[in-house]
């Protein structure tokens, strides 16, 4: 029984080839040399200098090392914007009936309407506040974004929570403002987790938004990568490395917590 | 237990950052798109004038833009099914012991991680005609595909699209999968069902509305493909790979029009709301299962 179970192994590890092989692809383009990389694929030369990787680290003078601080920013701040906005309103929502069954299904209407929908209204508004080309405006956007299914996902992981606890609490006097601080929010760790890395994810992927809000100084990777390879379509080797590199942050955050990622997606889809 | 005005305060207090939100990048937002579909806005223009229908008007004429639309209900269609069926195969592969399972799964789940837009620059590095590792293997197989020609350029993006999203149904497949009660295999392995009927008689028809909720969820996702196909193709060659998204996008930072792009925008919208509220039905309901 143990033994057959090996051609499982090998089928999965050949579809698994198939669905890395840009990022396979990527890795071994930034390893080999200018002259391999131009003599053609199967050229084995590999640089040990790793000049490719310092070149998109800044030695060539690329705004890469901005871009990555950019994205940075841009994820960490909405992925903590999203958490102060939504966690509190899913409590609202579900331990004090605030605005009846109206604002999940707002959230679950707003998740189905196209991102685009709003890009025209997002780059006037922003345009008209002087927030263009700021991160501001992409951390609010991807909150935006983030915000429906966090508020979903809260919704969840508080009805989760035995109300006898915070009943307790508010017997031994304590407000309402004390128990969502002091006993909701530390209870629902796995909830913050998982609300935490899709946003992470999430705000990270976004190439719309950052596109059209911002033009230089705001600009994050996906929108500088894509730029790069117009741009700058000779250079593959580089290109490849600081498109590895740019994978890498949420690559790593996102494995580390992929228990969180599996719950949060399945939970997210399952129920809207 | 609380009071009711205590009730109130409180909700109003804790909702607040929400609805803040809500009415600034929601309200404000919805109501300035609205206004602009119904102007003429133009960059090149100084000032805007209203414009009544005229935007409307002037889409319901375009060709781009139905075929536009037509490219994006086709390509959604497409890739959603294969995905589904992938996904759902490699699920049922995974649903059982075997060496290695936990490093493999993880593995499965890499595209998740990876931005479309960046997986997007990583396709055009692997298919490039020169030095690109797939034109290459081809080469070496003696076969002369040129992956970006109009007449292969469909099967590329649907294949591109099936790299990045399959490992999305895969796992929300696997999720629902070991959702199922083993007894139900227990059983009907006692009952002498063979592998086939198990799937076609007792897996498929128990999983099928979480299937179906995978498939509308992924649908409705694809229709708002943008990054994948802007970054390989431009919405080319001429506009034959162009999404609605992308029409959108042009004709406002491309041609400078948001009077027309924000028309297009509500015309998608307007679309959407007659499946709103089975869409809506069909979330509930699983919320409520489970």
């Amino acid at each position: 029984m143990k033994k057959r179970s090996y051609w499982v192994t090998i089928i999965a590890f050949f579809f698994i080839l198939i669905f890395l092989t840009p990022l396979l692809g990527a890795l071994y383009t930034s390893l080999r040399t200018d002259n391999a990389i131009l003599s053609g694929p199967f050229v084995w030369e590999f640089d040990k200098d790793l000049t490719h990787f310092k070149n998109a680290l800044g030695a060539a003078g690329y705004d890469f090392p901005s871009f990555f601080r950019n994205s940075l920013v841009i994820s960490c701040f909405t992925v903590f914007l999203t958490v102060i906005v939504s966690f509190p309103a899913a409590y609202a929502i579900v331990r004090l009936g605030f605005g009846g069954p109206w604002l999940p299904r707002l959230a679950v209407a707003l998740r189905i309407t196209p991102a685009i929908f709003f890009m025209v209204p997002f780059y006037k508004l922003f345009t008209s506040y002087d927030m263009i080309d700021k991160p501001i405006s992409l951390i609010l956007s991807n909150t935006f974004l983030n915000m429906t299914l966090a508020l979903l996902l809260f919704c969840d992981a508080i009805r989760e929570i035995p109300i006898e606890i915070e009943e307790a609490a508010r017997v031994d006097g304590a407000s309402i403002g004390r128990i969502v601080a002091r006993i909701t929010f530390p209870l629902i760790g796995p909830g913050i987790a998982a609300v935490g890395v899709l946003t992470f994810l999430f705000s990270w992927s976004d190439y719309l938004f950052a596109v059209v809000l911002s033009s230089s100084n705001a600009t994050p990777v996906t929108v500088g990568a894509a730029n790069f390879v117009t741009s700058y379509g000779v250079r593959w080797g580089d290109i490849s490395a600081a498109v590895f590199l740019s994978v890498l942050p949420p690559l790593i955050f996102a494995t580390a917590a992929q228990r969180f990622l599996v719950k949060g997606l399945s939970a997210g889809a399952v129920k809207g | 237990m609380l009071l009711k005005t205590e009730r109130t305060i409180a909700s109003w207090v804790l909702s607040a950052p929400l609805l803040l939100l809500l009415a600034s990048l929601l309200i404000w937002p919805l109501v300035l798109g609205v206004q602009t579909a119904f102007s003429r806005d133009r960059l090149s223009e100084f000032e805007v004038t209203a414009a009544g229908l005229d935007n409307f008007i002037t889409l319901l004429n375009a060709p781009n833009f139905w075929s536009s639309l037509g490219f994006t209900l086709s390509y959604a269609v497409i890739v959603t099914s294969l995905e589904i069926v992938l996904g759902f195969t490699l699920a049922l592969l995974f649903d059982r012991a075997f060496p290695a399972k936990k490093l493999l799964f993880s593995l499965m789940l890499v595209p998740i991680m990876v931005a479309p837009a960046l997986l997007a620059v990583m396709f055009r590095l692997i298919l490039n005609e020169n030095i690109g590792l797939v034109p290459g293997l081809l080469r070496l197989m003696g076969l002369e595909v040129s992956i970006f020609a109009q007449k292969s350029i469909f099967t590329t993006l649907v294949s591109l699209d099936m790299l990045e999203y399959t490992a999305f149904t895969f796992l929300l497949s696997y999720s629902s999968l070991q959702s199922m009660p083993k007894e139900l295999f227990e059983s009907a392995a006692i009952d002498g069902a063979s592998a086939r009927q198990t799937l076609f008689r007792v897996t498929l028809p128990i999983l099928q509305p979480s299937l179906f909720i995978i498939f509308l969820l992924r649908f409705l996702d694809s229709l708002r493909t943008f990054d994948l196909i802007y970054i390989m193709t431009g919405g080319g060659p001429g506009t034959t790979t162009q999404t609605v998204g992308i029409y959108i996008f042009k004709a406002a930072f491309a041609y400078g029009d948001f009077g027309l792009a924000s028309a297009a925008a509500i015309l998608i919208v307007l679309f959407l709301v007659p499946f709103m509220p089975g869409i809506l039905r069909q979330f509930n309901l699983a919320g409520e299962r489970k």
